[in-house]
């Protein structure tokens, strides 16, 4: 009887602790699920702040409940499955942030576009954590020009120098005349290249400065046609054919003849050089309202296009080995981009590996009086 | 009132975010596997490569997720047909991320290699198909979409397109001789990873369908072959490759 008793009281004792321990985690439950209102924003000129910046923001209260997302934060790159991704992140830095620990982690997205985002996460002294998405796409993209121009340009500046140098030192102990000549010829070339290297590249600084500009009324045709006849030789040597087509009589600009055709003798010269033999490039001149366009047409190897973005940086190579047996520099581009910016017009490419690449040069068109 | 099962409603919502991230992950892993491919990046392919443990770790814990809710809580209807959508496309999903593991593997294979740009430009434009299949699959579970989902069957027919383009323009390359045998056949073989992704894109379109109407597309063939109708040709024949995409 006894030990039924005691077993009773034992019962009963553990029951009540049960119930009171259930208690006090009913009592604390709707504490912790309530919302801290000192962290969430609650004005509408907080709000109208918030949402107006570029930086995604989450606010997040100390029970890990979401209570307050901006603009910038819900739709961050536009592409469904990266905004999946970033959301992954943000979860798993504020599950850090809420045993205190601040987290940051970069994320490269493969796009098409490519992305780079900085998310960062802070806990809060109130409880609950702040979260920051920030993009930092161009600005990555801004390193990674001024590392690459760096190399490039040493590289393009430099191997000629190198290799003349090189090959000067072994022409000082030769006696055999054939080599010498072979010799001789390979450090004529390798000076024609720094030769052109460094014409472009004053070329390039004379269009940047924009100050020569020697401004009139210029008819596309007429550039077109001059650049066609200038790639004419080495079409010829690479059996391509150049075909023009105009379909406009509107085709005047206000610009600087020797600038535009510089611009577009690189295209065509360019166009040429990636062809196939047999080959065919179409340069066309059309206008719209507002607009001259020239294109650049052909059909040759196309460019990459992860490096369509890139094309226009200076000494930017698609494939190095065969860039330098086209003899270009890797300044063409950059001339036509300043070219066509300096006459308040812009370029566009369209291209596809194996396909072929379209330039397009559009300029604000003049009316001339007839 | 407040929702019955509010537990259980709220594992199937965690359930579905994780498969949302999983196909997003492959998503992802498409156009990676693609550049690694075409630039011959070794340290990118051994990264992804190392990546699929991940993905496979958290496909068996998604899965049998699922299969506890399944014996544990009994769902029905909708709640039921999701459970079972989420266990087949889970398969479907990974066995898309092997398959960019093994574009990666076949890019280790070809290293140093060129391929003709005709070829890469074929690798890429697959690519990109097939990066919009998965999306459209994703995007279609996400919203839970019929059409959508519908729609992805159709595309698909363009990567096929693409795929069988492809393997021409490399038998053209081979009998050219401008193209080493080995490199060919591992390209045939790529081509055949990205047409697979495609298909698993499909198969995820249609359990999007049967979550959201009780019916698989499956059911049209299964009804044909108990009235015993022949199968129609569907093979929608050579695709046209445009070269501009104005």
């Amino acid at each position: 009887m006894t030990y039924f008793l005691a077993l009773l009281a034992i019962v009963g004792w553990g029951a009540a602790y049960f119930a009171w321990t259930r208690r006090e985690q009913y009592v604390i439950a709707p504490m912790q699920d309530e919302v801290p209102v000192d962290i969430a924003p609650d004005n509408s000129a907080t709000l109208d702040v918030l949402n107006s910046l570029r930086l995604g923001v989450v606010i997040v209260a100390a029970n890990g409940e979401e209570i307050f997302r901006n603009v910038a934060a819900t739709e961050v790159t536009g592409m469904r499955h990266a905004d999946v991704l970033v959301d992954e992140v943000v979860e798993r830095l504020i599950r850090a942030a809420s045993v205190g620990n601040a987290g940051s982690e970069q994320i490269e997205l493969a796009g098409p576009p490519q992305r780079v985002l900085d998310v960062r996460v802070t806990p809060l002294a109130e409880g609950g954590s702040i979260a920051t998405i920030d993009d930092i796409t161009e600005r990555w993209k801004l390193d990674q020009i001024r590392t690459d121009f760096v190399a490039n340009v040493s590289h393009e500046l430099k191997t000629p120098v190198g290799a003349i140098s090189v090959l000067a030192e072994t022409i000082e102990g030769e006696t055999e005349d054939e080599l010498v000549l072979r010799l001789v010829r390979r450090m004529i070339m390798e000076s024609q290249r720094m030769g052109r290297t460094i014409d472009d590249l004053l070329e390039l600084s004379r269009i940047e400065m924009g100050g020569e500009m020697l401004l009139a009324p210029i008819d596309l045709n007429d550039v077109a046609q001059e650049a066609i006849e200038r790639a004419q030789p080495i079409a010829s040597r690479q059996g391509v054919s150049i075909h023009f087509e105009s379909k406009t009589d509107q085709r005047t600009i206000n610009g600087d003849y020797f600038q535009l055709v510089s611009a577009v003798s690189n295209l065509v010269d360019n166009a040429v050089k990636y062809s196939n033999a047999g080959g065919e490039v179409l340069v066309t001149t059309s206008s719209n309202n507002d607009d001259v366009e020239i294109s650049v047409q052909d059909k040759g190897i196309g460019i990459p296009m992860a490096s369509l973005e890139r094309i226009f940086e200076r000494f930017y190579r698609v494939d190095r080995a065969r860039s330098r047996g086209t003899g270009g520099t890797g300044l063409g581009l950059a001339i036509v981009r300043h070219v066509v910016t300096n006459h308040g017009g812009e370029v566009n490419v369209r291209s596809r590996e194996g396909e072929g690449s379209t330039f397009l040069l559009r300029f604000p068109r003049i009316s001339v009086p007839k | 009132m407040d929702e019955l099962r509010k537990g259980f409603h709220h594992e199937l919502d965690v359930a579905r975010k994780d498969l949302a991230r999983l196909a997003a992950a492959v998503i992802e892993a498409i156009p990676r596997a693609t550049t690694i491919l075409l630039n011959g990046d070794l340290d990118g392919a051994n990264a992804l490569i190392s990546d699929d443990d991940r993905i496979d770790a958290l496909s068996v814990d998604l899965e049998e997720r699922c299969y506890q809710l399944l014996a544990l809580q009994a769902p029905v209807a909708g709640d039921l047909r999701q459970l079972v959508a989420i266990v087949k496309m889970v398969g479907d999903i990974e066995r898309s991320a092997d398959l960019t593991v093994n574009i990666c593997k076949a890019a280790r294979r070809v290293y140093g290699h060129d391929l003709d740009p005709r070829l890469r430009g074929l690798i890429t434009r697959m690519s990109e198909q097939a990066q919009q299949l998965f999306s459209a699959a994703l995007e279609s579970f996400e919203e839970n979409d019929a059409s959508k989902a519908a729609a992805i069957d159709d595309m698909d027919s363009f990567l096929d397109g693409l795929q069988r383009e492809f393997m021409r323009t490399i038998m053209e390359e081979n009998s050219g001789s401008h193209i080493d045998l080995q490199v060919a056949i591992q390209m045939a073989m790529v081509a055949r990873f990205y047409e697979r992704i495609g298909d698993h894109a499909v198969n995820i379109g249609e359990r999007v369908q049967y979550v959201v109407t009780g019916w698989l597309p499956e059911h049209k063939g299964a009804a044909r072959y108990k009235q015993g109708i022949p199968r129609p040709n569907d093979d929608t024949g050579a695709i046209p490759i445009v070269l501009e995409d104005n």
